[in-house]
């Protein structure tokens, strides 16, 4: 093998010329701006960690699927021709190849990232795929190439392949949710191993056995072709072991594998600490750095092992979780590092001067970073305080920052000189560098989620009357959330103790609401959702935990509880018993106009309705405090022709209470328009009446069951094409009507029950008996009806006349020029139509809800009809 | 609302200006200048770069910049975003995100002009870079929108 053959300096030979070929050497070079650009993001998410719950995940998988990935498909390949003196690859199929990869990762971080498993899957089966190929190109190279005297080095390499291929496909099953509550602590324990000591350490490993005396600018031993084949055998019969017993949950046999592939560490590590000589090694940074990694693989091994040994599955998984990082940046971290050190100048100096020059940058101050990186390790291994942590996490990204700023300095140059006609690409590197990294931040800020520690989404404080809390003790274990249903009664102030008893780190993150940060064994905090009034889901946000099932439903059942806001408005309130609508009205009291003008000109219709407490008279000699649009209850009635624009400007004078506003009549996501605001703030909603009808508009904010029986409804009429003028038309907007404190108990209560005070027609029970409508004989007149509800529908009949026309849900049921006639409109809740008569003489015409428990409660007026 | 409508006309000026824009940049910056760089003596060089960007950049100014502006404060108004959605997570957050990457990539835009009339080619080019990956990065915060 040429590298060592040449001595301390590859300066001939077959592989270092392969450089100087100009198209391999720009393959080479953009294949590591790639790697750099997926550690920068790496870095980028890992001083994300705190405020992104996946930012942990996402952080290593850039660093191990992006970064090291990238690096070891690129070199593996590459040392693979070298070592077994084979011909090159076809250059666009290893393009191909990486660029595979490389879209196969961004799918998976982006999938996970997102929660899109079919993405997530996808991504993982490209993955395989791309990495399948990339062991067929090595196995295809082995055979009639002349081989080395070190080609048995590949063999780590074809390994390394399979054990992503494996890694990969169990990494699917987890993100995807596929690998169930009950095999998941196995399944992630063997993806961990597989990947971290497969994918990884495989061909690190491999690659040392002839990196490592190039760098020291020695011999390679004698043995070495015998030790490379042990070693590979211990380490891959190892983490095969490994990798099965633990996904089948064999403890004794994992750690038997794990015994096995510290073995073969053991043995290439000996062989390495015999090369070392006196002679002052090629790359003292490089060296320093290589051994350094190898000690903490080989030290990481054995305390997975002792881990493994000691401990339970579910609870060795959260100390081979704190391995991770260890491993990650004392071993991958270190030996990308210190690899690099010494291969970029090989790869892109052209000239002995040159490549001395590169490498003397690289290896800036690299004592201090060293010590700056392995101190940070050995912070981040020992089992000390929070702070002692934190700081090593610091001073590790710190090594790893510089090291990267080194890199892309030797790479702009590197780029500066690969271009033809001395054109600079500097701007060009620099430019997309700085123009990712802000689209990447711009993506960070715009997918953080709501504030971790700030008040739940107060979907309606306040609005239920109730007050009773509950504290309700969650724990976290077993990927499982337990108890895994809450069931409060609407209103209830709900606060959650969530305690981790798990041994691997959960969250809890409740829908549109608070979440918890990150928990380790034992660590808890608490969520306060406030007033619960609508089923809410929460769930773990650790990748695939809440398709494994970690989720918890609140469920809101049953009655308002047992606490009542007693706190009184103005209503000088009769009771049901008390209510005497034959009574008076009170002086000054005027009966809402029921006549309807017709659609003003123009196709856009702009109103502002603010929703507020309005204390009005709603039947004689009762005043209440009714929750309104725009002052009365019913709300304006809005008025127009088939494709009108509606703008509507709801603004919520209503202190303490949320209130949102849905508009039957138009057909739009409710998501934004429909959503509650809050005391003070204004939503522009906008619809375009594309149907014609009789339609309800009301409160969208929960429940609405109070929202609407406390009066936020009203009516939009769109006039269907060709609607004949009339003489008289009215508009009677049907509801109940709840007496007593808005959102207390017993008021609530009758709504449940659906036993109202009163029926009312605009409002108002019976005040068109007081104060007729009027008509003269022989006038047409069309009667526009909409049912609010909240519970009940309406039976509308006129005594005394006969429809000829019915119009109800769009349709004509009837017209007048068809022979039969109509006595009612029947309209369900929120249901609207009109219908039309003429009124034959004088006299009174009773209108009413023919439904005689609603007319005789106040559902009823007259029509006095004149000469 | 399936209709093609006066809406659909707003969001195609929107979405075709934010195509042209990059477009062009990119076509500029891919094909155009380097092809000049290789093909023309420098004078002429010099000179056909400096009217290129001018040209592009008063295109930006007089026609892309008053039309986005202009229809994606339209859409805002459609859908009804005040000034306090901006900051809710999601829908508010993203919009806010995608505004302030915007004016950033209208900033280096900006500065691109700056620096090539200073003749400091180098700051030029990158800040040009910058503003074209950062487009690109409105354009995928802008696809993370729901349509209007
Ligand atoms: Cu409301």
């Amino acid at each position: 093998m040429n590298i060592e053959q040449d001595g301390r300096e590859p300066t001939g030979g077959r592989y270092p010329s392969r450089f100087r070929r100009s198209g391999l050497k720009a393959r080479h070079l953009h294949a590591h701006i790639v790697v750099v650009a997926w550690l920068a993001l790496a870095l980028a998410a890992a001083t994300a960690q705190q405020t992104l719950p996946v930012a942990r995940w996402l952080a290593i998988h850039l660093f191990l699927l992006g970064a090291a990935t990238t690096a070891i498909v690129v070199w593996s390949e590459h040392f693979a021709v070298a070592l077994l003196h084979a011909r090159l690859p076809d250059e666009r199929w290893s393009d191909a190849r990486l660029a595979g990869v490389n879209l196969a990762v961004a799918g998976v971080l982006i999938g996970v990232w997102a929660d899109r498993p079919v993405l997530t899957g996808a991504a993982c089966a490209l993955l395989v795929t791309a990495v399948a190929a990339h062991l067929v190109v090595l196995v295809r190279m082995g055979r009639g190439a002349l081989g080395g005297r070190l080609a048995p080095v590949v063999g780590f390499y074809r390994a390394a392949a399979v054990a992503l291929i494996v890694g990969a496909a169990l990494g699917g099953l987890l993100a995807t949710g596929h690998a169930g509550a009950r095999n998941y602590t196995g399944l992630r324990l063997a993806h961990v191993h597989v990947t971290l000591l497969g994918w990884i350490g495989l061909p690190v490993l491999g690659t040392l056995f002839m990196l490592w005396p190039t760098v020291l600018g020695v011999r390679m031993a004698e043995r070495t072709t015998k030790v490379a084949p042990w070693a590979l055998a211990l380490t891959g019969g190892g983490l095969l072991t490994t990798v099965v017993a633990l996904a089948a949950g064999w403890r004794w046999a994992a750690v038997a594998g794990v015994g096995l592939y510290v073995a073969g560490v053991g043995v290439a590590v000996e062989l390495f600490a015999r090369t070392v000589r006196r002679r002052s090694p090629v790359s003292a940074a490089a060296a320093w750095m290589l051994g350094a990694a190898a000690g903490w693989l080989l030290a990481g091994t054995v305390a997975d092992g002792a881990i493994l040994a000691a401990r339970q599955p579910a609870e060795a998984q959260e100390g081979v979780g704190s391995l991770v990082p260890v491993l990650l940046v004392g071993f991958v971290a270190q030996v990308l590092i210190g690899a690099l050190t010494y291969l970029l100048p090989v790869v892109l100096a052209s000239g002995p001067k040159e490549r001395a020059a590169l490498r003397a940058v690289l290896e800036r101050g690299w004592a201090v970073r060293v010590v700056t990186l392995n101190a940070g390790v050995a912070l981040l291994a020992l089992p000390l305080p929070d702070p002692a942590g934190a700081a090593g996490m610091v001073s590790a990204a710190a090594a790893g920052a510089a090291f990267l700023v080194l890199t892309a300095s030797v790479l702009v140059r590197g780029a500066h000189r690969a271009g033809e006609g001395g054109s600079s690409r500097r701007p060009v590197l620099l430019g997309t560098a700085a123009g990712a990294v802000l689209t990447v931040l711009a993506v960070l800020v715009a997918n953080s989620g709501g504030d971790t520690s700030g008040p739940a989404v107060a979907a309606d404080a306040g609005s239920g009357g109730s007050s009773a809390a509950r504290t309700v003790d969650v724990t976290l274990s077993g990927m499982r959330v337990r108890p895994s249903r809450i069931e409060v009664t609407r209103g209830t102030t709900l606060r959650l103790e969530v305690t981790n008893k798990d041994a691997q780190r959960h969250d809890l993150k409740v829908e549109d609401g608070p979440a918890t940060p990150l928990l380790a064994r034992g660590d808890d905090h608490t969520l306060d959702l406030g007033p619960v009034t609508e089923d809410r889901e929460a769930w773990c946000t650790l990748p695939g935990h809440r398709a494994a099932g970690m989720t918890l439903d609140i469920v809101v059942k049953g009655s308002t509880g047992e606490d009542a806001d007693a706190h009184d408005g103005h209503a000088s309130l009769a009771d049901s018993a008390g209510l005497d609508l034959s009574g008076e009205f009170s002086g000054g009291w005027r009966p809402r106009d029921a006549d309807l003008a017709p659609a003003p000109g123009g196709t856009v219709h702009k109103a502002e309705l603010r929703a507020a407490h309005t204390t009005v008279e709603v039947a004689p000699g009762v005043r209440q405090q009714m929750w309104t649009f725009g002052g009365t209850a019913p709300g304006p009635t809005l008025r127009g022709k088939v494709g009108d624009v509606f703008e509507i400007t709801l603004v919520n004078d209503d202190q303490g209470m949320g209130h949102g506003i849905d508009f039957h009549a138009g057909s739009l996501a409710p998501d934004r328009p429909m959503r509650t605001i809050q005391p003070g703030e204004r939503l522009v909603y906008r619809f375009r009446a594309e149907r014609a009808g009789a339609w309800l508009y009301h409160c969208s904010t929960a429940p609405m069951l109070q929202h609407i029986g406390n009066g936020m409804y009203g009516a939009v009429v769109i006039d269907p094409p060709g609607l004949k003028q009339v003489d008289r038309e009215y508009v009677l907007v049907s509801s109940e009507l709840y007496l007593g404190t808005p959102g207390s108990t017993a008021q609530v209560t009758k709504m449940r029950e659906g036993t109202p005070d009163a029926w009312a027609f605009n409002g108002v029970a019976a005040q068109y008996a007081k104060r007729p409508l009027t008509a003269k004989a022989g006038e047409r007149a069309r009667f526009w009806v909409v049912a609010a509800g909240p519970g009940d529908g309406i039976a509308f009949h006129v005594v005394g006349t006969v429809f000829d026309t019915v119009y109800k849900e769009g349709a004509h049921l009837l017209k007048p020029d068809q022979p039969g006639g109509a006595q009612v409109l029947d309209l369900a809740p929120a249901q609207g139509g009109f219908v039309e008569t003429t009124f034959p003489e004088p006299g009174h015409y009773s209108f009413v809800d023919h439904d005689m428990r609603h007319a005789e409660s106040g559902a009823h007026g007259t029509v006095e009809v004149s000469e | 609302m399936d209709t093609v409508g006066l809406w659909s006309l707003v969001r195609f000026a929107h979405v075709a200006g934010a195509a042209l824009w990059v477009g062009g940049q990119l076509a500029l910056s891919l094909v155009i200048l380097p092809l000049a760089r290789r093909m023309l003596e420098p004078e002429a060089r010099d000179r056909f770069t400096a009217r290129a960007g001018r040209r592009f950049g008063i295109l930006t100014g007089a026609v892309f910049l008053p039309v986005q502006l202009a229809t994606g404060w339209a859409m805002a108004w459609h859908k009804g975003v005040t000034w306090a959605s901006l900051a809710e997570p999601g829908y508010g957050r993203t919009l806010a995100t995608k505004l302030a990457l915007f004016v950033l990539v209208m900033l280096a835009a900006a500065g691109h002009g700056i620096a090539h009339s200073k003749g400091r080619t180098e700051m030029a080019r990158t800040l040009a870079v910058v503003s074209l990956v950062g487009s690109l990065g409105v354009v995928l915060l802008a696809t993370a929108l729901p349509a209007t």
